[in-house]
């Protein structure tokens, strides 16, 4: 892949002028930006797998960075972590891993070839959808936290998941269902097959024990495709009158068991007709119609393990003064826990021991980390950023602030499908006026010519099956996914379709939606003329080497030639360290230089950061959370599109102006809670509009759940996804505009199809009941209609 | 056309045995992953293996 040189050949980063750190791939030598981006591109490149650069759809900067802790993955070699993480049976060991920082199937590719090359593992599947590694191996050659440590040399964050959760209930269904499938597909061409041959008997003539032959062997085959892959369809049919809301399912189950009764009947009676192809061609479109609605439902993210993701796997836990590595599972309120720096809280509790400063943005939108000593509470799902504490549990798992906000949204989101009540409304409407209709020609039938009642009954049945109608919306929403998927949009919620087509207002959350969630230097001002710009940057980064806060990470180069000892972090103030002999120190500005006048409070979305040494100010940092590239292109394309933007953020006012100043919005709220958010949308909503959400983080969840549809960034917490409509994938916030513009192509192809389904069951039910069609023609029309329905559903795929 | 009678239900035996095979795939989970095979095809290790000379 081409690439300006100024870039790095792996991650894409820019590279640092004075580098000379290179790679050869393919006889050609490439800059790259740091010895860690090194290591993996060689890594990549001995074992054979330069085709990963070619294949990867973009470089995403800071993916494949190296991790340099290897002990950390080592714990997951011990055997209680094996039960705890892995099925063990024939000597193999089974687990399933998320595979975080993972982006397109070029990822999944890179893991499936690499691990296949370790030694002792058996297997390993990736599915790029859902980020899911299945491996197996050996336990006695190699070892889970080997298996995790490649991963995590290759630059992913794998998570091991429970075993119980690994075997997801879609799985299931997709199996049976590919069954029920083949059963049925097979099934109809041998029918098909004997059939042909019974309708050439009927004109050439054929021995009666000919024809017997023939329709016993059809009812062999036509038998366990109508009780096997037409179970649903009985099943769904019993439901719906059980319900007193008889569905679709309804006329096509009594149009298989009658036509298959009688079918059976007139095999052992010899009487004159069988319609055993038309059964199993009735029930051969009809699951291949659900296989395909099936699968579009499927291509969302697993929901039920999201929760369990953003929290540590192993926790460390502190019992008789000792201190032991357990796994997340096993905790239990009341348990001592230790937290180091960098780590994130497993459990809602209380801080025992020692202080520190926690970044809560994940449950409160606030981007500022805020202090924590001894007695303050600390809740699962934040990270524990600069200092050691010992912490005891008091609520785990869904009991915790984190599991309670997201059955909030979980419960919003079963709260809402108006839209999906009022097609089974009016579906049931349908289907009892099918049945009026079939018994109305039937009675009529009886009475003019009683030998001919049943078929023409048949054909109005099979005819009038609302399949067309029934396929027209989910074969268009199936075909608009998998074009959404191409635009690295994930919809996990078909309604969302609809409702981005007739959205009138984009909401957007601030903080790692409109920009990027972390903050950058935006400027340096240099206060002591015998230092310059960059030798201030590179004294700051060596200071920062030690600290895990959000801020350190604006700081950090890739090769800097200062390097400091004794670096201390003092808790919320800053960092010291000694370079070349001098105190120097880092943070705010009393802490730099105590001395000097304090300047006057600047009410400034930018956080200052001062560089000092002995007690003297050297240089100030603006640093401010920088704005996404194209976010100003994306409002202006949208408002073109006839929609209004606004801005929500739970940030502090002075930011929130500044960003909406810059980006031309009009309307926008700040220091929000997630209530007042959703009070903004209710608003909006109760004046007619429809709202879609765009945010991401947990305090987000309920939000976005309550907005028409919803929009969610990946980057942002996994939460957060999962109770979105649509995830998009990537750093461009430009999906959204292609998700917007096929959503509305995708509406419009579904009034099509409704339309040509709808003239269709006008124009083939009259000539049904008049007699004209005989059944095996209104299997074929049903099933003809049906395929036009969904070619036409197909175009959306091929823009 | 007696020879039908031999060979439909010798048709009906092979289908019986693909649909048992089909069902052993789908169980051992052959099939769970309908996503990634579309794309995998396009996908090669860029060296040639070592000792396929030497035979």
């Amino acid at each position: 892949m081409a690439m300006p040189p100024s870039d790095c050949f792996h991650c894409a980063l820019p590279v640092p002028p004075s580098n000379e750190f290179q790679v050869e791939i393919n006889g050609e030598l490439w800059p790259v930006c740091c010895p860690g981006c090194k290591a993996v591109a060689e890594l990549i490149r001995d074992s054979g797998m330069s085709g990963y650069y070619t294949m990867r759809d973009a470089p995403q900067p800071g993916v494949g960075r190296p991790t340099d802790d290897q002990a950390e993955w080592r714990v997951f070699d011990r055997d209680d972590m094996l039960a705890a993480f892995a099925e063990i049976g024939d000597g193999n060991a089974t687990a399933t891993i998320y595979v975080g920082n993972m982006y397109c199937a070029a990822c999944s590719w890179l893991i499936e070839s690499t691990l296949a090359k370790t030694a002792g593992v058996r297997s390993a599947n990736v599915n790029p959808i859902t980020h899911r590694l299945s491996v197996s191996w050996r336990p006695d050659a190699t070892g889970l936290g080997r298996i995790l440590a490649t991963l995590a040399d290759l630059g992913y964050e794998p998570q091991p998941l429970a075993p119980e959760s690994a075997m997801r209930p879609e799985v299931a269904e997709q199996r049976a269902a590919l069954k029920r499938l083949l059963v049925a597909s097979l099934g109809m061409m041998q029918v098909m097959m004997f059939a042909i041959g019974l309708y050439a008997g009927d004109y050439q003539g054929m021995s009666p024990d000919m024809q017997r032959f023939l329709r016993l062997v059809s009812f062999l085959v036509t038998t366990p495709v109508v009780f096997y892959s037409g179970r649903p369809f009985f099943a769904g049919a019993w439901r719906g009158v059980v319900s007193r809301r008889p569905g679709m399912d309804l006329p096509v189950a009594i149009a298989i068991a009658a036509a298959y009764t009688a079918s059976v009947y007139a095999t052992l009676t010899n009487g004159p007709a069988v319609w055993f192809d038309s059964v199993v061609m009735f029930v051969f479109f009809l699951t291949l119609g659900r296989f395909l609605e099936m699968r579009a439902r499927h291509r969302s993210i697993d929901r039920s393990t999201a929760l369990s993701t953003v929290l540590p796997n192993t926790v460390t836990r502190i019992q008789d003064g000792a201190q032991r590595i357990v796994a997340a599972a096993h905790m239990l309120p009341g348990d001592h826990l230790l937290i180091r720096p960098g780590e994130s809280i497993p459990a809602d509790g209380v801080i025992v021991d020692g202080e520190t400063t926690v970044d809560e943005a994940l449950l409160t939108g606030e981007a500022r980390p805020r202090q924590k000593a001894s007695a303050d509470k600390v809740v699962a799902g934040s990270i524990n950023l600069d200092g050691v504490i010992e912490m005891r549990v008091e609520t785990v798992g869904s009991d915790t602030a984190l599991g309670t906000i997201s059955r909030l949204s979980e419960r919003a989101r079963y709260a809402r499908p108006a839209f999906v009540q009022l097609a089974d409304r009016i579906a049931s409407y349908i289907v009892v006026a099918i049945l009026l209709i079939a018994a109305a020609v039937a009675v009529y039938w009886y009475q003019v010519a009683p030998e001919r009642a049943f078929v023409i009954t048949l054909s109005v049945l099979v005819v009038t099956c609302p399949c067309a109608l029934a396929l027209a919306t989910p074969a268009a929403f199936a075909a608009a996914g998998a074009r959404l998927a191409g635009l690295r949009l994930l919809v996990t919620n078909g309604n969302a379709i609809e409702v981005l087509s007739r959205a009138t207002r984009v909401l957007f959350d601030k903080t790692g939606t409109l920009t990027r969630g972390t903050p950058v230097i935006t400027s340096t001002r240099v206060m002591d003329p015998s230092f310059d710009e960059v030798t201030c940057r590179q004294l700051a980064a060596a200071l920062e080497t030690v600290s895990t806060h959000p801020i350190a990470s604006a700081f950090a180069l890739q090769a800097n030639p200062s390097v400091a000892s004794s670096q201390r972090v003092a808790i919320g103030e800053g960092v010291e360290g000694t370079i070349d002999r001098r105190r120097w120190r880092l943070g705010r500005r009393h802490f730099v230089a105590p001395a000097v006048a304090e300047e006057p409070a600047v009410p400034d979305a930018a956080t200052r950061v001062y560089l000092g040494v002995d007690d003297r100010l050297v240089a100030c940092f603006t640093l401010a959370d920088e704005i996404r590239p194209d976010a100003a292109e994306t409002l202006q394309r949208l408002q073109s599109l006839g929609l209004s933007v606004g801005m929500v953020s739970g940030d502090n006012a002075a930011s929130v102006r500044q960003l909406a100043k810059t980006l031309a919005i009009d309307d926008f709220h700040s220091g929000r809670a997630p209530e007042q958010k959703l009070d903004i949308i209710r608003a909006a909503q109760e004046s007619g509009e429809i709202v879609v959400m765009v945010g991401d983080g947990i305090n987000d969840a309920p939000v976005l759940a309550g907005a028409d549809a919803s929009i969610a960034p990946s980057h942002g917490a996994l939460l957060a996804q999962t109770s979105a409509d649509v995830v998009m994938l990537g750093e461009s916030l430009q999906p959204l505009l292609a998700g917007l513009l096929t959503a509305r192509q995708t509406m419009r192809i579904v009034r099509q199809n409704l339309a040509w389904a709808i003239a269709y069951n006008a124009t083939a039910l009259p000539l049904a009941a008049l007699g004209y069609v005989p059944p095996w023609a209104a299997a074929i029309g049903m099933s003809a209609s049906s395929l036009v329905v969904v070619l036409n559903a197909l175009r959306l795929s091929r823009f | 056309m007696n020879i039908l009678y031999v060979l439909i239900p010798l048709a009906l035996l092979l289908l019986g045995g693909a649909v048992w095979a089909f069902f052993w795939a789908v169980g051992s989970g052959q099939f769970d992953d309908l996503d990634t095979p579309a794309v995998r095809v396009v996908m090669d290790d860029d060296t040639a293996p070592e000792d396929d000379t030497s035979a």
